[in-house]
């Protein structure tokens, strides 16, 4: 069983323990008191949970952005130190380079690994067509809708052929109808794609739309509460069918129950 | 409507101050007695801009302040900005330089005109130095704060896609701090155009400053306004030339400024 597992994980958490100093004061500030978990390879894993949790901190670690004060991360058995393409991240924000052209913020990391223009604009243009924005490849980030902005910075993830996309509450900054077409996209895009994927989110019913698996963490300092397991076939995941699908309804209230912190009915 | 009403439109409430001054100075004279050295009527300013174009003057004098102009631009700014991204980037460059900055920058430009005088004796040299000098200070400050500025996510953006070392410095760190950059062009600009002047009038052998300031001696009060007048005019017409295109095709396309 253990052997079985260990070749199917991509990412292994061990213990893994996040403070950081908060900017104001000279206080630390524990975000992840101890998170053991095991991101099996091409699977789509949410973690969910309420602001202050530490998700987004547990993301920023696993990006290499900053480091463990305990425990390790590994991927594919290799300690994670530093920030490296093989892990895209698609942030809240966007975060794309106001003075770029869509397509080429899209081909930003193919320009960063040296392949030729002809080859990295073929590439984006790929991806702007799987993430509906072929129209858009010429503007400027800030003539793009929020929904536009993230689905050029889930192209921009994609062109880079990461072997892992870490997604910080990307959706969170959208209207509730954008969210829910890109909610719909992204199960669309990720089934062409296929890599593993670790979603943030403190959304209940997004966590269980998109995930294979939903991690449940604690209120600060997070700690894991439960995994639920989500089954619901690929296929189904609209939100026309889900919307009416009673496992959708059961498993997305037994979330809810577990983020909201009510005992749990024995 | 055509698309150039707007525009026409603009241009017309530009230039209605402008025309205001002209009529009034046109007019005073009519209303008020003065003698005419102290404010000399609008055509003698224009007789005496014809002469000294005709002779060759006037455009000797505005080449000269114009080619001083753009070497202390050069020399300022060539400083300033790579001075200003190290500052920004490396807290150790911070530490060493900002106090002694601090305490240069209120004695820039200026103030340095009885020293240049000494090292450089009166002419290109000291003017040269007093207008880099003014033109450093004034721009430094915008490169750093252009620097500082850039969102922590743009570079987890960036090192998160692949970015590393120079590839951070030129995708990044550069455009990303443009916006200040350009500010701090412009800025600078004006005030090494008013450190000239001032320079040339103080330490300067020919250009528009000194053409000004020798006029004094003649009582040439048309001399004294033309100048006013060029360094004005000329001044219009280099922002408009160098920043106002430099601004519309990067920040303003980058959607960084609204205009």
């Amino acid at each position: 069983m253990t052997t079985t597992q260990t070749t199917d994980t991509k990412i292994r958490l061990d213990a893994v323990r996040l403070e950081y100093v908060k900017e104001e004061g000279r206080s630390r500030h524990l975000a992840v008191e101890s998170i053991s978990l095991d991101i099996r390879d091409k699977e789509f894993l949410v973690v969910v949970g309420p602001s202050g949790c530490g998700k987004s901190t547990l993301i920023s670690a696993i990006a290499g952005f900053l480091k463990p004060t305990g425990g390790h991360i590994t991927m594919d058995g290799r300690e994670i130190t530093r920030p490296g393409a093989d892990r895209g991240v698609v942030f809240q924000e966007y975060a794309l380079l106001p003075w770029k052209r869509v397509i080429d913020n899209v081909a930003l990391g193919l320009k960063f690994k040296g392949v030729p223009k002809a080859e990295r604009y073929a590439t984006a243009r790929r991806f702007l067509a799987i993430t509906n924005l072929a129209d858009a490849e010429q503007k400027f980030p800030h003539e793009l809708s929020g929904g536009m902005k993230q689905r050029a910075a889930v192209a921009r993830t994609l062109a880079n052929a990461p072997e892992v996309m870490l997604m910080d509450e990307p959706f969170a900054a959208v209207d509730a109808q954008t969210r829910m077409t890109l909610q719909e996209e992204l199960v669309r895009v990720w089934e062409q794609a296929r890599l593993t994927v670790l979603f943030v989110t403190h959304s209940v019913e997004e966590a269980v739309f998109l995930g294979d698996r939903v991690v449940v963490l604690t209120p600060g300092p997070g700690r894991i509460k439960s995994i639920v397991d989500v089954s619901i076939p690929r296929a189904r995941r609209n939100w026309q069918e889900m919307n009416q699908d009673p496992e959708f309804i059961r498993l997305r209230d037994e979330v809810l129950v577990q983020v909201r912190g009510q005992p749990v009915a024995a | 409507m055509t698309r150039l009403a707007p525009r026409l439109h603009d241009l017309a409430l530009g230039t209605l101050p402008f025309v205001l001054i002209l009529v009034a100075w046109f007019l005073l004279p009519h209303l008020l007695d003065y003698p005419s050295y102290m404010l000399p009527s609008l055509g003698t300013v224009i007789d005496r801009a014809i002469g000294s174009i005709e002779d060759g003057s006037l455009l000797e004098n505005t080449l000269a302040s114009l080619q001083r102009l753009a070497i202390g631009f050069i020399i300022g700014n060539g400083v300033a900005i790579p001075l200003g991204i190290a500052i920004a980037l490396n807290r150790h460059v911070a530490d060493t330089l900002r106090p002694v900055l601090t305490f240069l920058q209120s004695i820039a430009g200026i103030a340095w005109v009885p020293l240049a005088i000494i090292w450089f004796g009166i002419g290109q040299g000291a003017v040269v130095f007093v207008i880099a000098n003014t033109i450093f200070f004034a721009g430094i400050y915008n490169t750093v704060v252009g620097v500082e500025s850039i969102p922590n996510t743009l570079y987890r953006a960036v090192r998160s896609h692949g970015g590393k070392g120079i590839q951070i410095f030129t995708e990044l760190i550069l455009p990303g701090a443009l916006v200040q950059i350009i500010l701090g062009l412009r800025t600078s600009m004006a005030y090494g155009w008013r450190a000239l002047v001032a320079g040339e009038m103080i330490a300067g052998t020919n250009g528009l400053g000194y053409m000004s300031i020798e006029a004094v001696q003649w009582y040439q009060t048309e001399t004294v306004i033309l100048g006013m007048i060029l360094i004005g005019i000329l001044w219009l017409i280099l922002d408009r030339l160098l920043f106002v295109p430099l601004e519309q095709r990067t920040i303003v396309r980058w959607g960084l400024i609204q205009r």
